[in-house]
């Protein structure tokens, strides 16, 4: 087994993506079913009867819940463990076909196509020792012919990182989950919010429900992890989909409230837009490129890392050319463009090069390089090209997605309403890591994006980082606050990978995880301990009462806000210098910097708010103030840990050089090639100006959270004169844009009227009146002019000839053979007629 | 005329007329009796053709298990009056017209312009138990490589190696299932209306 | 053997198709029946043999497929011996014209 590890340390990571699936699938949903198998023979004693009470008995089962949560922390060692092997695999230097061999694997899952591994010719002609290499040790993957749906994994920078993070936060979740879902172990749980929304429903009560939570959970820490290592976009797409699934659940635990059955609902609708996009976008990759495996289509249509003289300069360019006139052999040709203009089509390159050493690289601008042939039937292993329009749908689908997952404007409306979640799942699913996912899927697809669509993901970071920010302003709701400010900070990290700053965004990634995590669990120590009472306008004064968690939050607010030192400065602080640097090259989009120096005070102010409202000041509500208090060490223990790594997870050497992130050098060392290529004169300019960035957003947010002590601790100034003068614009913002509103009336409502529609257009016709006992009348006969009608006259078409084709069966044998006879003379005809 | 040419008309001539013979006795043993001697007329021309096992296998599963079968059929249903069902003679009519019009039909074919091209057989007899067992295991053809032959002219059909394991068993499960239906159906029950 | 050539095979074949299916049409005994499918299959047998034989492509497969149909032929005998007893059982009778119960 160890031998195993070590010569694909890989493999951890496998184990640590399926430990969570164990738990849920093995201990709880099969404990589960057993236990409700033999429930009924709980009272008759026997081996039946005392498996029940051995699983259990009556009250829900927090055994699994332990389980589930042992089997988290195991998956946090084995990533940790994997992520400092790892790392010591990339010190010592390894070449990345070792490193890949040691890191990554892939099998298939359906191969379709010729699979003949001696084609292509070339495989064999290609260095074979290379390729194929020592057998004892583990071989790269190689690309075989023939397209598949693969099951592999990839370990990088980005997603150990990101594995680590997952499965450290998941767990400090897990064990917080364990306090905070306490009441549902009870046999009965009394549900007031149901009575609260459901008018004639008292003192509604149900069974508990703390293993299946647990199982929600661990479904959910499976998907996302798997999310993580898959090494091509169909996985991806599946754990994006069973992740969004578990939300769903989740969003949806208290299913018996009308509010958040419909939140689920939303947010699984309103992803399903952005997931359409993305299938196009896999689609197109499959059509076009031939493959789905991130790393093979980033060498498709990229410039290759090293040409004949091993030189790095031109690596990872996107090539565009144009169609020429055919060859003598029918081949389609493209050849470059003239200098200044661009092609209209985009050169793939092979996945793997027959000679990767004597590659005279395409798009070097050599002279007599200025032409290319693609074979007419293209394979994976060939030149070719596709339109350019045709990646950037690509490039903009697989971002549709994201926006879906990452809440991102148009399609954030779903994230605050999934706050109707138990406040621990939207600390994990929709704060911290599967909201996560979407900018994750960016950073890793990195090369598969044009510029056109780069530009587009930094708008929509930008927009969406001012859009919800301006929304947490004046909410009043503990955690919408929060959920917004996630989609803000989500745009931060979208609008950094939009500019070029693909560390930087990362690194806002992994630290707005864990202060994100801190927060909205210390939100939900909060609602804990005010007995489920959410509204900030009653709470104030809660630190006298809740001491570690009103110290923990304010580590995670000055986090989030940008103050030096704290983790959250370093990313806020590189992200802004990218937008600065790409607005300095670029001056029409400067808009991209301002944009967000005006939210970093916002994120300043709306923070402070927060907590100030909670946590300073004279209690406003008497009755929550008395009855608050701390929660038990399961949940604050959590709490402390994250605030620690909320504090120092992004340090380096100097501490008060933001570039110095420990954490950030180790993303930039996982930076694809792509980064550098597109964004060199950005990347030097924010370097340059990294000081003034710094500077204003210090400031910025400096401003904010004075102006939120003059506001809510020292009143200096009152909120409702403030509020009086801002007028129309508080409405506006109360009402968060009217995006529901707009979604509402452009969307929901013509649905809903064309389902009406339909159904008045199905309505089913009918002879007369219903005979006396049957249910419904009888159907017309034949009729046409409804589409019930028409389905029935198929029903009724078949019936009448099945009536008519019985007279057939008439049981004389001779008749049969007479007619077998004809049959044969007559198929006997066919054949000499076709012959003939 | 040689032997082999008299030998084949002997047994054809003895098949076929024991063929009519089934068709025309009227006691079903009788009829037994001259499917027993078609059946090994049979055999034997699978012998003439130089099929030493498939004619083995015709005597032992056929002659031997088979017709055993039938004739224990016949001898538990058949009793007194029943053991000769006669058709209507317009019935002997219209089924004799109709198996001389496919009779006609089938000998044209075989013998008109559409017939299979005369194809020199390779020499030596065809492949006997060994290379038949091993087709059926599974492993690829042992005879000479050979296109088809009888398609129309200018196409090649070029063989695959084939291999019946999985016919064989298909055939072994369906074998089984039958037998456990038989076995079933034809059970000792108490009669439903009695 | 060589002069003989494959049209003796398939008249003769065709001589046992055309005798079985007047097998199936005249006889009104079940068994008869039977025996004139045994009829049908062993022509249809006979022509994959002497295809066998005289096609050098099918050496193999003629005698495999032969091979198949003969075993099939029994399992199919046993069947259809079966289903006639069941049959007898219930109606005393093997005559196929009164087993006409599923009638449309």
């Amino acid at each position: 087994m160890p031998e195993w590890f070590a010569t694909t340390p890989g493999r951890l990571y496998v184990v640590a993506t399926l430990l969570p699936l164990v738990g849920c699938a093995l201990l709880l949903l099969f404990a589960g079913l057993a236990r409700n198998l033999c429930r009924p023979l709980r009272a008759s004693g026997g081996r039946a009867g005392s498996l029940y009470w051995l699983l259990g008995g009556d009250k829900p089962l927090a055994t699994g819940a332990y389980l589930a949560t042992a089997l988290m922390g195991l998956a946090a060692v084995l990533a940790v463990v994997g992520l400092v092997m790892f790392l010591g695999d990339a010190q010592r230097g390894l070449k990345p076909d070792e490193l890949a061999a040691r890191w990554s694997e892939r099998t298939d899952w359906i191969r379709v196509g010729n699979t003949d591994p001696a084609t292509p010719a070339e495989w064999d002609k290609s260095d074979s020792a290379r390729l194929v290499r020592d057998e004892s040790t583990a071989a790269p993957p190689v690309p075989r012919g023939g397209r598949a749906l693969e099951l592999g994994y990839r370990i990088d920078h980005l997603t150990a990182l990101m594995v680590a993070m997952v499965t450290v936060i998941g767990t400090l979740i897990f064990v917080f989950s364990l306090g905070y879902m306490r009441d549902e172990t009870k046999e009965t749980v009394e549900d007031h919010e149901v009575d609260h929304q459901t008018p004639g429903t008292h003192h509604f009560a149900r069974r508990g429900r703390y293993g299946r939570f647990f199982a929600y959970l661990s479904l959910f820490a499976f998907s996302m992890l798997n999310l993580l290592v898959a090494d091509n976009l169909f996985q991806v797409f599946v754990s994006w989909e069973l992740v969004g699934v578990c939300s769903f659940f989740l969003i949806g635990f208290y299913y018996e409230r009308p509010s958040a059955s419909r939140a689920a609902a939303k947010a699984f609708i309103v992803n399903r837009v952005g997931d359409a996009g993305f299938l196009v976008g896999i689609l197109v990759a499959w059509t076009s490129l031939g493959t789905l495996n991130i790393d093979e289509l980033a060498r498709r249509l990229r410039s290759p890392d090293r040409d004949t003289h091993g030189s790095l300069e031109l690596a990872g360019q996107l090539v565009r050319v144009n169609p020429g006139q055919p060859d003598e052999k029918g081949n389609p040709t493209y050849e470059l463009p003239a200098k200044g203009e661009t092609g209209t089509h985009l050169a793939l390159y092979p996945a793997l090069w027959e000679d990767p050493t004597h590659f005279h690289g395409l798009g070097h601008a050599r002279t007599n390089d200025r032409e290319f042939t693609a074979p007419a039937r293209q394979t994976y292993f060939d030149f070719g090209a596709m339109p350019y329009w045709l990646f950037v749908v690509m490039g903009i689908g697989i971002f549709l997605g994201c926006v879906g997952k990452s809440a991102q404007v148009p399609l954030h409306t779903w994230l605050p309403d999934a706050m109707e979640g138990p406040t621990p799942v939207s600390a994990l699913i929709h704060a911290a890591t599967m909201v996560a996912a979407g900018v994750y899927l960016v950073g890793r697809c990195y090369p598969l994006f044009a510029p056109e669509v780069l530009l587009g993901v930094a708008y929509t970071g930008a927009v969406t980082l001012f859009v919800a920010a301006t929304i947490a302003l004046v909410q009043t709701d503990i955690k919408r606050v929060l959920a917004y400010s996630t989609c803000s900070q989500l745009g931060y990290m979208m609008l950094a990978l939009g500019v070029g700053g693909w560390a930087a965004g990362l690194l806002h990634l992994l630290t707005h995880a864990f202060f994100k995590a801190l927060l909205f669990l210390g939100s939900g120590s909060v609602i804990h301990g005010c007995h489920h009472e959410q509204d900030l306008r009653k709470m104030g004064g809660l630190l006298t009462k809740m001491r570690v968690t009103g110290f923990t939050m304010l580590v995670g607010v000055l986090a989030i806000a940008g103050a030096p030192f704290f983790s959250g400065w370093y990313s806020k602080d590189q992200i802004l210098s990218s937008a600065l640097g790409y607005g300095l090259v670029h001056r029409e989009h400067m808009t991209l910097f301002v944009l967000p120096l005006l939210t970093a005070a916002m994120t300043g102010f709306y923070m402070f708010r927060l907590w100030f409202l909670a946590f300073a000041g004279a209690p406003r509500d008497h009755h929550v103030h008395d009855h608050a208090h701390e929660s038990p060490a399961v949940m604050t223990v959590p709490l402390v840990i994250l605030a620690l790594f909320s504090v120092g997870v992004a340090w380096g050497w100097p501490l008060w050089d933001a570039d110095a992130s420990a954490l950030g050098h180790l993303l930039e060392a996982g930076q694809p090639a792509a980064v550098r290529v597109a964004f060199g004169p950005e990347r030097l300019t924010a370097h340059d100006h990294h000081l003034v960035a710094g500077v204003l957003a210090l400031l910025a947010a400096a401003l904010g959270a004075g102006l939120a002590a003059a506001m809510y601790w020292r009143p200096k100034l009152d909120p409702a004169a403030v509020r009086a003068r801002a007028g129309g614009a508080y409405t506006f913002l109360l009402n968060k844009w009217y995006f529901d509103e707009a979604y509402d009336a452009a969307l929901v409502r013509p649905t809903v009227g064309l389902a009406f529609a339909s159904a008045a257009a199905d309505k089913r016709p009918t002879d007369g009146p219903a005979p006396p006992g049957a249910a419904e009348p009888p159907p017309r006969r034949y009729d046409l002019g409804t589409l019930d009608g028409l389905i029935t006259t198929v029903g009724q078409l078949v019936g009448a000839a099945g009536r008519e084709l019985r007279l057939v069966q008439t049981g004389r044998l001779r008749g049969y053979v007479l007619v077998l006879a004809l049959t044969v003379a007559g198929l006997l005809g066919m054949l000499v007629g076709l012959s003939g | 005329m040689s032997l082999a040419v008299a030998l084949f008309a002997v047994v054809a001539l003895a098949t076929g007329a024991s063929a009519l013979g089934v068709v025309l006795s009227r006691n079903i043993v009788r009829a037994a009796v001259w499917l027993l001697f078609t059946l090994i007329g049979v055999a034997l021309n699978y012998l003439l053709l130089g099929a030493e096992f498939v004619g083995a296998a015709q005597l032992i599963v056929y002659v031997g298990g088979t017709l055993v079968l039938v004739v224990f059929g016949v001898m538990l249903t058949a009793q007194g009056p029943l053991r000769s069902l006669a058709a209507r003679p317009a019935e002997w009519a219209v089924g004799g017209v109709r198996a001389a019009a496919l009779f006609g039909l089938l000998a044209a074919l075989a013998l008109g312009p559409h017939a299979p091209p005369a194809v020199t057989p390779p020499d030596g007899p065809l492949p006997g138990v060994g290379p038949l067992g091993l087709a059926f295991l599974g492993f690829p053809d042992a005879s000479p490589a050979a296109n088809v032959t009888g398609v129309p002219d200018g196409k090649v059909f070029p063989r695959t190696p084939v291999a019946y394991l999985l016919p064989f068993e298909v055939v072994s499960v369906h074998l089984l299932v039958v037998l456990i239906g038989a076995a079933y159906l034809a059970r000792a029950k108490r009669r439903a209306k009695a | 053997m060589i002069e003989l050539g494959l049209p003796p095979f398939l008249l003769l074949s065709a001589f046992l198709f055309a005798c079985g299916v007047s097998c199936l049409a005249v006889k009104r005994n079940a068994i008869g029946v039977l025996m004139g499918v045994e009829l049908i299959l062993n022509a249809a047998n006979l022509n994959f043999v002497a295809f066998a034989r005289y096609n050098p492509a099918f050496r193999v497969e003629g005698q495999v497929f032969a091979l198949l149909v003969v075993v099939l032929a029994a399992a199919e005998a046993a069947v259809a011996l079966a289903i006639i007893l069941n049959f007898y059982n219930n109606h005393a009778t093997v005559d196929v014209d009164r087993a006409d119960d599923l009638r449309g």
